[in-house]
């Protein structure tokens, strides 16, 4: 639980009339990048957050929006707890950070419509957004120890015997 | 007797057919465990995806995946829940579920399958029962046999070059000193 990091949070407010959505939304977020993929083929991106609304809706169906792709928020045995998670492949895994947009039931369909219509998916204002960052992989050493060891031992010999002719020249 | 085997091939069939229709509009899950490790190591991250793919022609509803196969004796639960619910399955469509664990013995452990609920229609009385692929049985390596095959081993060879260093620094020392003596002499010398 050591890497475990908790980002920054932005709660983007949203007005809406009606009663089962969610007001004024507040999301606390954890989140968990695989760091050392020595041992793995794919990178997880795992965020946990709770969902806190000002007018106590619960059971809120929620989605997620990342890097263009969308996917559903699982829900988990707390109330109002959600899980997003996702791998990507080693190599095509870019480090940094990633913002999870998440949408409730109606801004998930504006925003599938907007996708189809060719608009520009951000014109969809989110209910909150999540920041997963991801360091990099660690993929093993630059070099291996027993290269840079044989080399120096290479340049040592050399320069031992390269003085070595000089004397004895 | 192969005339019996074709008749018997033919019930199957319309019986698959009959059963097709049956279900007819409701969904159908098809879910798969996966480790995308390429070794398992004791202390190290597992990572365990779910998929749960829609096969059927109608949304699955209620969707809930259940794995015990992780004990919290034997695995640390580093992030992700090992239950889940989903709740809108839309057909033709596939949702993933991902956890990281960290086993905390070695040894060989059988990775199970996980247990999945569902409403196969909007109307359905009873819950459908699923269980996922079963990834199957697996060795996780104990740390130390993995840091020994793996690890960049900078100690051991720095340690190396430590205990080489006296057979190289003493002669060159002892060269040194001679020659910076030798050529005071020669400098002394030629100044007289």
């Amino acid at each position: 639980m050591n890497r475990l990091i908790v980002l920054c949070i932005i709660a983007v407010t949203t007005s809406l009339a009606l009663a089962e959505t969610c007001q004024k939304p507040e999301v606390s977020a954890s989140a968990y990048v695989t760091e050392d993929a020595t041992v793995l083929t794919n990178i997880a991106f795992t965020t946990q957050f709770t969902l806190k609304c000002s007018n106590g809706a619960k059971g809120v169906s929620l989605y997620a929006e990342v890097e263009g792709k969308t996917l559903p928020a699982v829900r988990l045995s707390a109330d109002n707890k959600y899980q997003v998670s996702w791998t990507e492949d080693i190599k095509k895994a870019r480090s940094g950070d990633y913002n999870v947009n998440l949408y409730d039931e109606e801004g998930y369909s504006a925003l599938r419509k907007a996708i189809r219509n060719g608009e520009d998916p951000s014109s969809v204002k989110p209910l909150a957004v999540v920041v997963l960052n991801n360091p990099g992989a660690y993929l093993g050493p630059w070099i291996n120890s027993e290269l840079l060891a044989a080399f120096l031992a290479a340049f040592v010999t050399y320069t031992a015997f390269s003085a070595k002719w000089k004397l004895l020249s | 007797m192969k005339y019996s085997a074709v008749l018997l091939g033919l019930a199957a069939i319309l019986a698959i057919g009959r059963c097709e229709d049956e279900v007819n509009e409701a969904a159908h899950l098809l879910v798969s465990k996966q480790i995308l490790n390429r070794y398992l190591v004791e202390t190290m991250d597992i990572v365990v995806k779910y998929t749960v793919h829609n096969v059927g022609n109608s949304a699955a509803l209620e969707v809930e995946i259940t794995d015990n196969s992780f004990h919290p004796d034997n695995f640390a639960h580093i992030s992700g829940e090992l239950n889940a619910r989903i709740d809108r399955v839309p057909p033709g469509t596939n949702v993933s579920h991902t956890v990281v664990v960290r086993p905390r013995k070695y040894g060989y452990f059988n990775f199970t399958a996980a247990e999945v609920l569902y409403r196969r229609t909007e109307d359905a009385p009873r819950m459908q029962v699923a269980v996922s692929s079963e990834p199957g049985e697996g060795l996780v390596v104990a740390f130390r046999d993995y840091d020994k095959k793996f690890s960049s081993h900078v100690i051991d060879w720095a340690a190396f070059a430590v205990m080489t260093l006296p057979s190289l620094a003493i002669p060159f020392a002892l060269w040194y000193s001679s020659k910076s003596k030798y050529e005071k002499l020669s400098k002394s010398t030629k100044k007289h």
